[in-house]
């Protein structure tokens, strides 16, 4: 007896998904709402194995969801939101029709009193407890919801996107960079074309976020900001308990004390003061300060610090610096970093040597601690302030165009010590003297002033310091110097991948570095003399004529019988290479060296002979690959269909970045060759 | 009607301030009573309150009458609310000679207060003066109107009496009134084209003159017709006449008690109060504030924040939840002033801003600027966050193993080249000789003499290493040989070859063949002799044709060594050796039935072990350990036991046409090629379907050859004109695949007519092989 024939799509797979129409018919919704509920609850399609046994109509759907996923969407109490808000609007919607406006009127007024016949209130407090059963899931989600804040933070207020929201955002971007600041997470900071990119380290997880540049958004294309707000909006709820946990976290009180007035004055990280929880611990408030509260410039500090600049400036290498930075600690009597590891040296031979992770001896929090920062108007001071507080430093100012909250506003106050400007240096100053020694002993007038005793740099400066969490030499990023190139510090050097910060010869492979060599020669050739040249390049293109004949004599299979074993005679030939190598050069040597009497110009030995080594050396590395290719090509042959296909595949994407890598190495290479001759 | 006046009257008298209504009412009521019965009125004059009621209750039936009157009138007034005010104006042209009753009070208190001015000065109610004028009383001369002019005089009769007079009527003075005169028809002509004011056409019913009507008449009958209200003078909606003063009364006018109502607090209301109360109290109804600050409250109740994660429990990950993945981290070419090479060309950039935007593999062009502040904004951020919000939300995701191993690691572990060798892999001797194509090459048990066999129907015997030719006989003049096989073993040196139905058994001469050896073979072939005669006339009286005739060829050819003639019913085309040398069987595709023969040498006998075949066989070949032979067809390999006589097992290698079969000399793997360009490795313990399948060639495999000297090497001859030599190791250990490895291709046979390498054969035991060619050579490669 046969079985019950099964119908398609009772069983299986196709009861594990579910289509997007299907999804919205079964919660009620409408679309838009929908995919809100999507968007909060993290609900994402899904790619089935095989679209075919999952579908079960004929027409090919696009969108796929776990059966299960929409069931528990259905049990959301948000649903309920969903569909008052849907009554509100009937109801607004059907006075109107009634031309009873109104009517209409009331029931929009109300639309703030849920009392009444308003909008449903709904948080999404519990969504985000949902998604994120701990903090740390919350952190690792933070790189988007900052993205996204920090952008909305700078975007005009139009009418889909509310200056409330703007301003909410900006709060809690500012918000969450206090923390940073306190708490010194920040780790890494990337200028970039599209942005800064920020690294920081909250407990553990590294969270990477772009903030654009202060410049007015440029909105182009279709962009449904319904779509983005709806992600705003809960990455605001997200952020704001982050923060709170943040704060609470580090003693803090939350939400910081907000000064509307500073804040309408442009001080921004200024506007707020962070309170302490219980004040009998610290002092009542902790305020965001320029440093005068604590210490105030002292002078003997000051001279100290000046000193240590002087030295760090005449002293470039490592050592010295480390020491200063020893010397540093020791004479503002902080505390030593206690939760630092401890050097275990073996006392007795015959132990095992354990690994520790190294650690430098600076803390690469306090790196700028020491200093005064003045801004120049041009810099972007948002950036520049954020990652100098996080990095330590407690006084910066800067010009008062550039808005309220610095440290001094008065660019000749003697306790400046770094002064970043991003200018262009007037050629009639350049010429009385522009180097950046200089700028400590004369004083100069005019356009292109400067404050004797302090250190003018670029603003690259500050992202190169703490990217390599060292201060670099200044004397690099002077203003008007050309700077050298600002490096992701977000890549993590790979085996076999080019590296920019590495010299070229390390990296390139035989072949390229033969290539080099050879044009090179043939280079330094046509300086010299052309006819020899031609000589040469005749007798090199002949060789390389031969030994493409070989390698066509593997795959070619057509050739007569006679050419056959002429071919056989070659590969005997070959066989026996180095010795008759030799002869050969020998025997050219000599001709060249006939026909060099003949025309009556000296004969070119030495280089000739080089060349002809390396000549050499390239044939012989040719030939070595095409052995390696032919190996490669037997085993690939003995591989399953599936297999040789994975095996092109891997092969492929390998290829591209060797390519990749190959290009730049070239370019570098072409490059490196114009320097040398320029010099 | 008088008795109901006085009784007004006295109302007014009590009251300080009566409505003023009323009196209007009251004036106008007695004023209508009177112009309808003046004479009823006279009496009440000098009514006073006791009389009246007197009058009342002596005079029922008159005051009925009265009433009824009153009734009467009463129901006139009123229904004609409209026209009261023309008719007050009718009234008052018609009656106002008579009407004194309303005089009356004035003049009586003119007599109170005694003086003679038309106004007395009274205290009212709040002490303050008031004049009070007296009412004018309209007497007879008061308000003279001049006496219209009767206009009829003929009475209520019709007009048409006074037809045949020529007057209508008589005036007061009873002179006749002249009829108006009636012009003749020119007359009325005249009339009519002198159109006077208000000219109608129309004659006076009453009158007979020409009815003139004037301009607000006119107007009056158009409204009429239109249906309009007749006088455009008339208000219809006049002001409401308030019959009740609006201002309070000082004293109630009913001295009703006041309903419980009115001092009750009221239940229902103290229940009303008692809802909103606990609305205030449960917070449901909040005290009024402007909608912003309400607003902004609301948001900071919104915006409360707690721990969240107060009471956090790591939960292990769902594993079907896929986290979204992080967007990459900037590279080095994305830095506002990147290393120069990774600065685009030229071309690069040209490339780039032509590709289409979804085909450009990065959405940037890397640019370098010299200082920050020349860094413009970004132009496609909101875009680039937009589309990652959509990716976010609308990409489904999948989780792929990203394979981060070493492609190479996929390879096979083969061995090292060194391992494989020793194999041939150059042109050692080209045996040149034959006319035509050679069909069929072997080589010597003892590895020392070639045997090939051509198109040209000779076989000949080479030196295999020199090249020279030794031996040759031509078998048959028109076929040609198509194979040629020694006898595997030492002991003798016989050759078997075939040409067209004909197999020969021969004992070439040879230098390294011995006298010994020469007659031992010879003693081989002939031992057959006797027992074939015998076993012949055993068969022959069966009646059936012999499967083969055994015979001498005949002198000629017995003198250059042929020694032993095999007659078969069709060409040959295949010989195979048992391993003992006393049994070869040969096949001979077209033979049908008898196709597969197998021969005993040492009986002279031939036999027939199949009646049936699935197909046409190509090929067959003895076990090398076990008495089984292996038969292919086109399609299929067949194993029989030849003992047990049955079938063992079916290979299908899948190939469309098989060429050629070799079995291992170890017995448990098997090598197929094919017309369709393939060779096949069996391995028989495993599976009937092909364990390799190797395609290598690009024309048809036409034999292939294991090597028996115990090397682990394989050859294959194919059309197109190449030889392959693969490693092909058989582990001891039967559960390990066996190691195949291809190492070399063999060039040098040129292709004739689509024919390359025909047959191929490999040396006893150096790692040494010989192909025949369709170029009429034959090659050892070693």
């Amino acid at each position: 007896m046969a079985g019950k024939i099964k119908k398609k799509g009772q069983a299986g797979q196709a009861r594990n998904y579910m289509t997007r129409t299907q999804a919205v018919k079964k919660l009620q919704l409408s679309l838009p709402d929908f995919r809100k509920l999507c968007i909060w609850k993290g609900i994402y399609p899904r790619e089935p194995r095989s679209r075919k046994k999952v579908s079960k109509s004929a027409t090919p759907s696009t969108t796929f969801y776990y059966t299960k996923d929409i069931q528990y969407l259905l049990h959301e109490p948000l649903l309920q939101k969903f569909r008052e808000q849907k009554v509100l609007e009937k109801k607004i919607s059907r006075a109107l029709g009634r031309g009873d406006v109104s009517d209409a009127a009331r029931l929009e007024r109300n639309a703030a009193r849920p009392d009444k016949t308003g909008r449903p209130r709904y948080t999404l407090n519990h969504v985000v407890r949902e998604r994120y059963p701990t903090f740390t899931d919350a952190l690792r989600d933070l790189d988007d919801c900052l993205s996204m804040l920090f952008l909305f933070a700078n975007l005009p207020s139009t009418t889909a996107v509310p200056a409330k929201m703007i301003a909410r955002c900006e709060r809690l971007c500012l918000e969450f960079q206090h923390y940073l600041i306190v708490s010194h997470s920040l780790r890494k900071s990337f200028l970039s074309i599209k942005g800064i990119y920020y690294q920081a380290n909250i407990q553990g997880e590294d969270i990477l976020w772009l903030v654009p540049y202060k410049f007015n958004q440029r909105i182009v294309g279709d962009i449904d900001f319904r779509i983005m707000g709806t992600f705003v909006e809960f990455y605001m709820t997200v952020l704001g308990f982050v923060n709170y946990r943040l704060y609470t976290s580090i003693g803090l009180k939350y939400p910081p004390r907000f000064d509307q007035l500073k804040d309408d004055q442009g001080a921004e990280l200024g506007a707020f003061s962070l309170e302490v929880v219980n004040p009998e611990a610290k002092g009542e408030t902790k305020a965001i300060t320029n440093g005068e509260a604590e210490q105030g410039p002292d002078p003997n500090v000051q001279a100290e610090v000046n000193k240590v600049v002087q030295q760090l400036r005449l002293e470039s290498n490592e050592a010295a610096a480390a020491e200063d930075s020893l010397a540093q600690r020791e004479v503002q009597g902080e505390e030593a970093p206690s939760d630092a590891l401890d050097k275990f040296e073996p006392v007795a031979p015959g132990g095992d040597v354990l690994p520790q992770p190294s650690y430098s001896n600076t803390d690469p929090s306090q790196l700028f601690s020491n200093f005064t920062f003045y801004l120049s108007r041009e810099t972007p001071r948002q950036p520049l302030e954020f990652i100098l507080r996080a990095f330590g430093c407690k006084r910066i100012g800067w010009d008062s165009v550039l808005g309220e909250g610095a440290y001094t506003h008065d660019e000749s106050d003697p306790s400046i010590t770094h002064q970043i400007v991003d200018r262009p240096v007037i050629r009639a100053a350049m010429s009385e003297g522009g180097d950046g020694e200089d700028n400590q002993t004369t004083q100069k007038l005019g356009p292109n002033q400067r404050y004797p005793g302090r250190i003018y740099v670029q603003p690259q400066w500050v992202w190169d310091s703490i990217n390599d969490e060292e201060l670099k030499s200044p004397e690099l990023y002077a203003p008007g110097a050309s700077l050298p190139p600002h490096l992701s510090p977000f890549v993590k050097p790979t085996n076999g991948q080019y590296d920019p910060t590495r010299p070229l010869e390390e990296q390139q492979t035989e072949g390229e570095a033969l290539d080099a060599e050879l044009e090179d020669a043939n280079g330094e050739d046509q300086d010299g003399e052309e006819s020899e040249v031609e000589n040469d390049m005749d007798v090199a293109s002949e060789d390389e004529d031969e030994g493409e004949d070989e390698f066509g004599g593997f795959s070619g299979a057509e050739e007569d019988e006679a050419e056959e074993e002429e071919e056989e005679e070659e590969e005997e030939e070959e066989e026996e290479d180095g010795s008759e190598d030799v002869e050969e050069s020998a025997a050219r040597q000599r001709q060249r060296e006939l026909e060099a009497e003949i025309s009556g110009k000296p004969v070119p030995r030495k280089a000739d002979a080089k060349a002809q080594a390396k000549l050499q050396a390239k044939k012989a590395l040719l030939r070595k690959q095409r052995q390696e290719a032919e190996e490669l090509e037997r085993a690939k042959g003995m591989l399953s269909k599936k297999k040789r296909k994975l095996f092109e595949q891997m092969q492929y994407s390998n290829n591209k970045r060797s390519a990749e890598d190959m290009k730049l190495r070239a370019k570098r290479r072409k490059l490196e060759k114009e320097l040398a001759k320029k010099a | 009607m008088g008795p109901k006046l006085a009784e007004k009257k006295r109302k007014s008298r009590e009251s300080d301030s009566e409505s003023d209504d009323e009196l209007a009412n009251g004036l106008s009521d007695g004023v209508l009573s009177l112009s309808e019965d003046e004479g009823d009125y006279s009496p009440s004059d000098d009514d006073d309150e006791s009389g009246s009621e007197a009058t009342e209750e002596s005079e029922g039936e008159d005051e009925n009458e009265v009433e009824d009157k009153d009734d009467i009138l009463s129901d006139d007034v009123p229904s004609d609310v409209d026209g009261k005010a023309e008719i007050d104006k009718l009234v008052a042209q018609q009656g106002e000679l008579e009407i004194t009753e309303p005089g009356v009070d004035p003049r009586r208190k003119e007599e109170e207060e005694g003086e003679g001015e038309n106004y007395r000065i009274e205290k009212d109610a709040n002490g303050g003066i008031r004049y009070v004028y007296d009412e004018i009383d309209p007497v007879y001369d008061s308000d003279d109107t001049d006496a219209q002019v009767p206009v009829n005089t003929i009475g209520n009769i019709p007009l048409s009496f006074y037809d045949s007079y020529p007057h209508i009527g008589y005036d007061i003075n009873g002179k006749k009134i002249m009829r108006p005169a009636t012009g003749d028809a020119l007359q009325s002509l005249l009339d009519s084209i002198e159109v006077p004011e208000g000219w109608t056409g129309l004659t006076d019913i009453n009158t007979g003159n020409p009815l003139n009507l004037s301009q607000e008449e006119l107007e009056l009958v158009r409204r009429v017709q239109m249906g309009l209200i007749p006088d455009d003078l008339e208000d219809p909606y006049p002001d409401t006449v308030e019959y009740f003063t609006s201002i309070e009364e000082k004293m109630p006018l009913s001295s009703a008690p006041e309903p419980k109502r009115r001092f009750v607090p009221s239940k229902n209301e103290a229940k009303q109060i008692m809802k909103l109360v606990r609305a205030i109290r449960e917070g449901r109804i909040l005290p009024y504030k402007p909608p912003e600050e309400r607003e902004r409250e609301e948001e900071e109740k919104e915006e409360v924040h707690f721990d969240l994660w107060q009471d956090e429990e790591p939960q292990p990950p769902n594993p079907m939840h896929i986290p979204a993945p992080k967007l990459p981290p900037p590279g080095y070419d994305l830095s506002y002033n990147p290393p120069e090479e990774y600065l685009p060309t030229k071309e690069e950039k040209e490339e780039w801003e032509n590709a289409d935007p979804e085909d450009r593999e990065k959405d940037y062009l890397p640019q370098k600027y010299d200082a920050l502040r020349k860094v413009p904004a970004w132009g496609n951020l909101v875009k680039e966050r937009f589309e990652r919000c959509m990716d976010l939300y609308l990409a489904p995701r999948v989780r792929k193993n990203r394979l981060n191993i070493d492609p190479n690691s996929l390879l096979p572990k083969l061995p090292s080249p060194s391992e494989l060798k020793p194999f041939p892999t150059v042109v050692q001797t080209i045996f040149r000789g034959h006319e035509g194509r050679v069909r069929s090459v072997a080589i010597d048990p003892t590895g020392v003499a070639l045997a090939t066999g051509g198109d040209d129907g000779t076989v000949r015997v080479w030196e295999l290493l020199t090249g020279r030719e030794v031996w040759s006989a031509k078998l048959s003049s028109d076929e040609s040989v198509s194979t040629v096989r020694w006898r595997p073993t030492k002991d003798s040196f016989i050759l078997a070859a075939a040409a067209g139905e004909d197999i020969f058994l021969m004992v070439p001469t040879h230098a390294s063949v011995t006298p010994a050896l020469y007659q031992a073979s010879r003693d081989v072939l002939a031992a057959g002799f006797g027992y074939a005669t015998n076993g012949q006339q055993q068969v022959a009286p069966t009646g059936k044709e012999p499967p083969a005739k055994w015979a001498r060829p005949g002198t000629k050819l017995e003198d250059e060594g042929v020694l032993l003639r095999i007659t078969v019913r069709s060409t040959v085309s295949v010989i195979s050796w048992h391993r003992r040398g006393d049994h070869f069987t040969t096949v001979s595709p077209a033979g049908q039935r008898s196709s597969v023969a197998i021969h005993t040498l040492s009986k002279h006998l031939t036999q027939i072990p199949f009646r049936k075949h699935s197909g046409i066989a190509q090929t067959a070949a003895f076990h090398p350990l076990r008495p089984q032979l292996f038969v292919a067809t086109q399609r299929t390999i067949r194993c029989y036991d030849l003992q047990k006589l049955e079938l063992v097992k079916v290979l299908q290698p899948g190939a469309k046409w098989i060429s050629s079969c070799d079995i291992h000399p170890g017995g448990d793997n098997l090598i197929v090629g094919s017309y369709d360009k393939r060779l096949l490795w069996h391995d028989l313990d495993l599976s009937s379907r092909p364990h390799k399948t190797m395609r290598f060639h690009g024309a048809a495999v036409r034999q292939v050859r294991y090597h028996k000297g115990g090397l682990p090497l394989f050859a294959d001859a194919s059309d197109d004109g190449s030889l392959q030599i693969f490693h092909g190791k058989v582990p001891n250990d039967h559960l390990e695949p066996p190691t195949i490895v291809p190492v070399k291709m063999l060039k040098g046979h040129r292709v004739v007519n689509k024919l390359g390498v025909l047959d191929v054969d490999w040396h006893p035991h150096h790692p040494w092989c010989v192909s025949a060619g369709a170029d009429g050579t034959a090659r050892l490669w070693m």
